[in-house]
């Protein structure tokens, strides 16, 4: 609640949505493009918006099919990614990537127990059980994203 | 030797050997039937005999000798009829009026002296004799009809020698009367069919292994044949019921099976019509052969087993050969044949009934197998069928939450950082409180689902206790709760890192939900006597003597929680113990009101720790 206020000086005009820490970091936020794959729109709706209101560039994929082709034609640094998904589930998108030699991060995104043993399979870089908070999400964006951009 | 000589001496010898097959019979078991046999065939081998040595040594012998030979000839077909009455029911009138008879032939033979008897005499014996035994020959073929397997033929037989003797007896008494050359005809008739009675006789009456196995094969290889398919019938029942017919044809008699109920401890048998009989161990003779793992065989079970007299009587069961269905060591059940009469059995029939009782023990023991890999695979899919519920449930619980949680949560931190924008601060820290209770509620409860499938642990990985209780415990969270811990050292085991840090979340927010503010938490972890432990000690409230038993158990709170302060389902600690019991470790707790309480966790250290 204190970083709200000293926000207020270091973001000028524009108050409120910026993190109150650093014109870097905001940088930083600017560069990283999440790109989140989920089926379901209430999810797909609230994480997208979540993550532009903090600054990150957001693509949203309600599938797989649109996820491979968000992922070549807008080269994202960072995929937010659903496991269970009606016709091309996360798996799958998973190793079409790796199989386009793909170096993005993948952080997959599940209501199943086995979230971390799903990650471990797909060689992600994290894990997001559902349901999250708030903090948990901008956390591990933050912890994926940088100025490391994809070949 | 003339030809008709050869045929009277071949029949003549013929008696004699059934005579000492029917008697070494009746040594061994001493039945009515067995004497009758005997009797029969004894007066018929002594006559033989006896005309034999005095026709060799040209002894003439006296009159009173020779009537009481004649009387005894006549005395045949009485016996036959009490043969007839030994496998089946002669009227009563026909007994008494058959033995009236017989007293009034046999008076006649002595009074008016047998050799010379008046013709009119001869025919009225000749008749009476002729007469009953038809009757007898009529008789044993309608127990033919009746009966089944290798009963129906020597029943057969029995019945076609009977008739055969009939005959023979009307052509010698008719010939006997005549002047040649029907006199010389007829004798030679006479003889030939004594002969064929005489072989008829020993088919039926005592025949030999060899022909008995014979008459058992097509039966029994009938009941072998079909066996093979019997364990893929529907059920059980159908099962002994095809087994009860295969067997019942393969030796003629009725046959029951009754099945080994492990769960009454009783016998079960299903008759054809109406409610299962159920049948103690040790009872009437399926139990007791059941009991003692060993064939049964009577001649007289009313007598033989006097408690169950009234079963038999009402049964009809005569004579009775019970087996017990045994696989290996495996008790299943009990083969009971019986008769209403009882010469159908020989003692060779108890080796057919464990030829038989053999098969149906592969049979049902097959079944049980099958029934046993039905029952597994039920079990599989319906605990299959509770996961996928399990999944399906998680995911569409918590996949709303996901976004309530997630944007209720985004609202209040964009309306904390701008006060000026138009919104309900207040109402929007509610909504984000009460969702993430929802959320936790959800949690514990699939967790509570999920324990007990005995799944909450899954991926277990070797780590450090002590570094993750403390990277846990020193986390921030809300109150004014200092949490102090102290490692002592390594703490390495297998674990399901998630899971334990659950379960110090869980003590740990116990601990300073029930304490004052400003007490501090002290977490410990070390190892002792091979196992790691942790302890979560506070200085709240305590619990209750009396609810400490049970505070692990689902759904129970301490009776000092003020339900309208603390909100919970009172699954955490449910959900503790089976965190720490499915990683093979103990959970307990110590407390005492108004100073405090102490959760001690013992798990199992990694194995390399554990030599050292």
């Amino acid at each position: 609640m204190i970083e709200v206020s000293e926000g207020f000086g270091d973001g000028g005009d524009a108050p409120g949505l910026r993190p109150a820490s650093s014109a870097g970091k905001a940088g930083e936020r600017a560069g990283t493009r999440v790109l989140v794959v989920d089926d379901d729109p209430s999810i797909l709706d609230t994480v997208t918006s979540i993550l532009t209101s903090e600054g990150f560039q957001v693509m949203a994929a309600s599938g797989g099919k649109q996820a491979l082709s968000l992922l070549h034609s807008w080269h994202p640094t960072l995929v937010l990614l659903d496991m269970r998904m009606p016709i091309m589930d996360g798996w799958a998108v998973a190793r079409a990537m790796q199989e386009s030699g793909s170096k993005v991060p993948i952080i997959v995104m599940t209501a199943a127990e086995s979230a971390k043993r799903w990650a471990d399979e797909i060689g992600a870089a994290g894990h997001l059980a559902k349901p999250f908070a708030l903090d948990e999400l901008l956390e591990c964006v933050e912890e994926h994203s940088g100025p490391r951009r994809t070949n | 030797m003339t030809a008709l000589e050869l045929i009277t001496l071949l029949s003549q010898a013929i008696y004699v050997v059934i005579f000492l097959a029917v008697g070494y019979r009746y040594l061994r078991a001493r039945t009515p039937a067995h004497l009758d046999m005997t009797v029969f065939f004894g007066i018929l081998a002594f006559v033989v005999v006896e005309s034999r040595i005095a026709t060799a040594a040209g002894i003439v012998p006296p009159e009173w000798f020779t009537d009481s030979v004649i009387a005894a000839v006549i005395a045949l077909p009485y016996i036959l009829l009490r043969l007839v009455d030994d496998f089946t029911v002669v009227p009563r009138s026909i007994k008494r009026g058959a033995e009236v008879l017989l007293i009034a032939a046999v008076a006649a033979v002595y009074v008016l002296q047998g050799p010379t008897l008046p013709p009119v005499y001869v025919f009225l014996i000749v008749g009476y004799i002729a007469g009953l035994s038809f009757y007898c020959g009529f008789r044993f073929f309608r127990s033919a009809i009746r009966a089944k397997g290798v009963t129906r033929r020597r029943m057969q037989a029995i019945s076609l020698g009977t008739a055969l003797f009939a005959l023979d007896i009307l052509a010698a008494g008719i010939g006997g009367q005549m002047s040649d050359p029907w006199k010389t005809i007829l004798a030679a008739v006479g003889q030939v069919l004594g002969l064929a009675a005489a072989i008829s006789w020993f088919l039926g009456f005592a025949p030999p292994p060899i022909l008995r196995r014979a008459w058992q094969a097509p039966e029994l290889r009938q009941f072998l044949a079909r066996a093979a398919n019997l364990p893929r019938l529907p059920s059980t029942r159908d099962i002994v019921r095809e087994l009860e017919r295969g067997a019942a044809a393969a030796t003629g008699s009725d046959a029951r099976i009754g099945v080994w109920d492990e769960d009454i401890l009783k016998i079960r048998f299903w008759p054809p019509t109406g409610e299962p009989v159920d049948v103690e161990p040790g009872r009437y003779f399926s139990g007791r052969a059941f009991k003692q793992q060993k064939t049964l065989l009577s001649a007289q079970p009313m007598r033989d087993d006097p408690q169950g007299a009234d079963a038999y009587r009402a049964a009809k069961v005569g004579a009775i050969i019970a087996t017990p269905i045994t696989a290996g060591e495996k008790r299943l059940g009990v083969l009971v044949l019986y008769a209403e009469r009882p010469p159908i059995f020989a003692v060779s029939d108890s080796e057919l009934s464990q030829l038989l009782a053999d098969q149906a023990a592969v049979v049902l023991e097959s079944r049980a197998l099958i029934d046993h890999a039905a029952r597994v695979r039920a079990r599989e899919e319906a605990a299959r069928l509770k996961e996928d519920f399990l999944s399906a449930a998680a995911h569409d619980l918590k996949t709303p939450l996901t976004t309530v949680v997630a944007q209720a949560q985004f609202l209040e931190r964009k309306a904390t950082r701008d006060p000026s924008a138009p919104s309900d601060l207040a109402g929007l820290q509610r909504i984000v409180r009460e969702a993430q209770r929802l959320s936790a509620l959800v949690t514990d409860l699939l967790d509570a689902a999920r324990m007990e499938q005995g799944r909450l642990v899954a991926d277990r990985e070797p780590m450090d206790l002590g570094t993750l209780v403390s990277s846990v415990a020193t986390r921030q969270r809300p109150g004014a709760h200092r949490v102090d811990v102290d490692v002592r050292g390594a703490v390495v085991g297998n674990y399901d890192g998630r899971r334990i840090e659950q379960l110090l979340e869980n003590l740990i927010e116990n601990a300073s939900k029930y304490s004052p503010e400003a007490t501090p938490v002290n977490v410990n972890v070390w190892q002792q006597d091979g196992e790691a432990r942790i302890t979560v000690q506070d200085q709240g409230i305590g619990i209750p003597a009396a609810d400490l038993p049970r505070i692990f158990e689902r759904f129970s709170r301490a009776s000092n929680v003020d339900d309208r302060k603390f909100h919970g389902m009172g699954l955490g600690l449910y959900i503790c113990r089976g965190i720490v019991e499915e990683h093979g470790g103990r959970i307990w707790a110590e407390s005492e009101i108004g100073k405090g309480s102490t959760f001690h966790v013992a798990l199992p250290l990694g194995e390399e720790r554990r030599l050292n």
